[in-house]
């Protein structure tokens, strides 16, 4: 079957969100979703309201396997956009999508890949919404803050898909909560997310999501306990780079050429997370490496009731400025980052940023949905980052990654023309 | 007239001789590649589409034995111990086919870091784009599912062994290893369940291959091929000399 079409507008005010959730991804656990967006110049529509819209199109797919369960698939997702469920709108990852963005400025540009790997369980999980919401300031003209995040979860997939469902949904609210303007205690916003999340996750697993669970705990206690997830959750305003995080998936800041980390792992070793275990009680154990109590390898983690206090939902978060050198933003689960240093994860990613030819050889099928479009500028610089996200988990898999690897790469770039 | 075991074998060595000659295609084709670049689309499909008839031919061959001598197919004597220790349901796990694609996939990567991104290395595995990745982790997620449940009635057929009737009457026998009937229509009920999850496993590891091969690009999929066909060669003589090694014949 060739991409069936959905056209899929999300005209909220809050403009459009590109969600890697629904129900008939989790039924199929995650898969790799690679894709960019497409601005197509030629279907932009007038100024309203004083903004400019921008029509985009998700260019998520040329060719399907040809397997009934994907028909199906993609015959829910029309369904779903019939009766205008945003919440399926991903689902046309599988064919076509296409999202109406509501920016006064150029869109995001971000690529993402998510795999498997050697692993036999998926429990990566990702979450991407660009122009997630507004923040809006004195001279009253908003600004995006766009959203994006990695969850890699331990002992079964349901936190870390919850995690990709849920937050930033979470982390809007709270961004609103805050009135939405310059004044967003960042620091506090993330806190507060990350408890909320927390939260959440312990209440689903005790009512109402156990009926409808198909993972491998079957959300049944006392197994579901000692189920979590990482989070690393990046928010992107025009002129900050808010990174939240809570365990080992990690960002890095790919500025002049350095790698900048934005987040560093919650290891149980970790000299001040070891001291803080040890000061609730807790013991790290050597086990097949550090691990808190001799069980989890991370001392920081969404959901893990039983190992609380000593593994905490609570993230560290770092905010930076951004500068006109910054080049891209990497975040990635440790299935990357074990085998990936941040340098070289940064060189890959300048690399594929700054080539100007298309990678994708002339035979592989998927080539052409990048050169679509008249390869101009905006479109080969999302292919890149799309191109980045790729190079880089293939290299994670050449190198023997054992684990699930997920990889988002977004251009910092502002307003260049190439 | 052949016995069981004789067709079984003969079916085996068939299947051995086809894989010889088919690397020995696929090689040459890929070797001529290197010289002259002008191994067509064309010929690549058409070296596909052979290698996936004979396939079916095997399993289609496969699927009448098995109803003959199932247990035979189960635990074949003409396989090295190294190659019967890692057996599924009678032959490899589909899942095997995305594990020797990641490993292909990852094996230039290093080295083509440089000529990936100014487009330079063509058609190999190492250039499996965005899109075919994607698919191809779908295709993983869904065989993984499919193997499991596979596994999962195989088991349930092994557990029965220890159930009524079989483990009643041979409690009951006065004299070990005598003849029951009631055993004997069992174990047959049995063998023919055996024979149709063959079948199905069978059905997955073509289907699977097959689904691969439709992700790739017609010159990957030959690369792809040449590998595991290679590798299922290579197994049988290493598991040769690891035999001769352990004083088996």
């Amino acid at each position: 079957m060739a991409g069936v079409c959905c056209g899929v507008v999300a005209e909220s005010e809050s403009a459009a969100v590109v969600e890697q959730a629904s129900k008939s991804s989790r039924r199929r656990r995650m898969e790799i979703l690679p894709f960019m967006l497409v601005s197509d110049a030629a279907v932009s529509s007038p100024l309203e309201n004083g903004r400019k819209r921008q029509k985009l199109d998700l260019d998520l797919d040329l060719v399907l396997p040809a397997s009934p369960r994907d028909c199906d698939n993609a015959i829910e997702n029309s369904e779903s956009n019939q009766v205008n469920e945003d919440r399926e709108i991903n689902e046309g990852l599988n064919s076509y999508g296409t999202v109406e963005l509501v920016t006064e400025t150029e869109p995001p540009k971000f690529g993402l890949t998510s795999v498997c790997g050697r692993r036999r369980d998926m429990e990566d999980a990702v979450s991407i919404h660009p122009s997630l919401c507004k923040l809006s300031c004195e001279a009253e003209i908003s600004s995006d803050v766009h959203f994006y995040s990695v969850f890699d979860g331990h002992g079964c997939s349901h936190v870390a898909m919850k995690c990709r469902d849920r937050f930033h949904e979470i982390v809007k609210e709270e961004i609103e909560a805050c009135g939405g303007g310059k004044s967003v205690d960042w620091k506090l916003m993330m806190e507060r997310s990350f408890e909320r999340m927390d939260k959440e996750v312990q209440e689903s697993t005790t009512v109402d999501d156990k009926a409808n669970s198909n993972c491998r705990c079957e959300l049944q206690t006392p197994q579901c306990d000692a189920v979590g997830s990482t989070a690393v959750v990046a928010i992107v305003t025009p002129d900050k780079i808010i990174v939240a995080n809570c365990g080992d998936s990690r960002a890095v800041l790919c500025r002049n050429g350095v790698a900048l980390p934005l987040s560093d792992d919650h290891k149980p070793d970790r000299p001040d997370e070891l001291i803080r275990i040890e000061e609730a009680g807790g013991r790290v154990i050597y086990w097949d490496g550090p691990r808190v109590l001799g069980v989890l390898a991370m001392s920081r983690a969404i959901g893990d009731n039983y190992l609380k206090p000593f593994v905490i939902p609570e993230p560290e978060v770092t905010i930076t400025e951004r500068t006109s050198e910054d080049e891209c933003l990497i975040l990635g689960s440790d299935g990357l980052w074990d085998v990936v240093t941040n340098e070289t994860a940064c060189g890959v990613a300048r690399m594929c940023l700054r080539a100007q030819k298309p990678a994708s050889p002339p035979m592989s099928p998927a080539s052409d949905a990048a050169v679509r479009g008249g390869g101009g500028g905006t479109e080969s610089s999302d292919k890149a980052c799309w191109d980045a996200s790729i190079l880089l988990t293939k290299l994670a898999l050449a190198r023997h990654s054992a684990d699930n690897v997920s990889v988002i790469v977004v251009d910092l770039k502002k307003n260049q023309q190439i | 007239m052949a016995s069981d075991d004789q067709l079984l074998q003969r079916c085996f060595h068939d299947w051995m001789a086809i894989q010889e000659q088919e690397l020995k295609d696929l090689t040459q084709a890929l070797d001529q590649n290197q010289t002259d670049g002008n191994l067509t689309e064309n010929a690549c499909a058409q070296l596909t589409h052979k290698s996936l008839n004979s396939f079916q031919e095997y399993i289609d061959k496969r699927a009448g034995l098995s109803r003959q001598d199932i247990s035979g197919l189960f635990s074949p004597l003409w396989n090295t111990a190294l190659e019967n220790s890692m057996l599924w349901i009678a032959g490899c796990r589909p899942s095997i086919y995305i594990r020797l694609t990641y490993a292909l996939c990852g094996s230039q990567v290093e080295f083509q870091l440089g000529e990936t991104i100014q487009g330079l290395a063509r058609g190999s595995l190492a250039q499996v784009s965005a899109t075919q990745l994607r698919m191809v982790n779908d295709l993983h997620m869904r065989t993984i599912k499919e193997e499991e449940k596979l596994s999962s009635q195989i088991a349930s057929l092994q557990e029965n062994i220890a159930d009524q009737p079989i483990a009643m009457v041979a409690k009951r026998l006065s004299h070990v290893g005598e003849p029951s009937g009631e055993v004997d229509r069992a174990l047959d009920e049995h063998e023919v369940s055996m024979s149709n999850i063959l079948q199905e496993a069978d059905k997955l590891r073509l289907s699977t291959l097959k689904e691969l091969l439709g992700i790739l690009t017609p010159l990957q999929g030959v690369d792809f091929l040449a590998a595991s066909k290679k590798l299922h060669l290579c197994m049988h003589e290493w598991g040769k000399t690891r035999d001769s090694r352990h004083g088996r014949k």
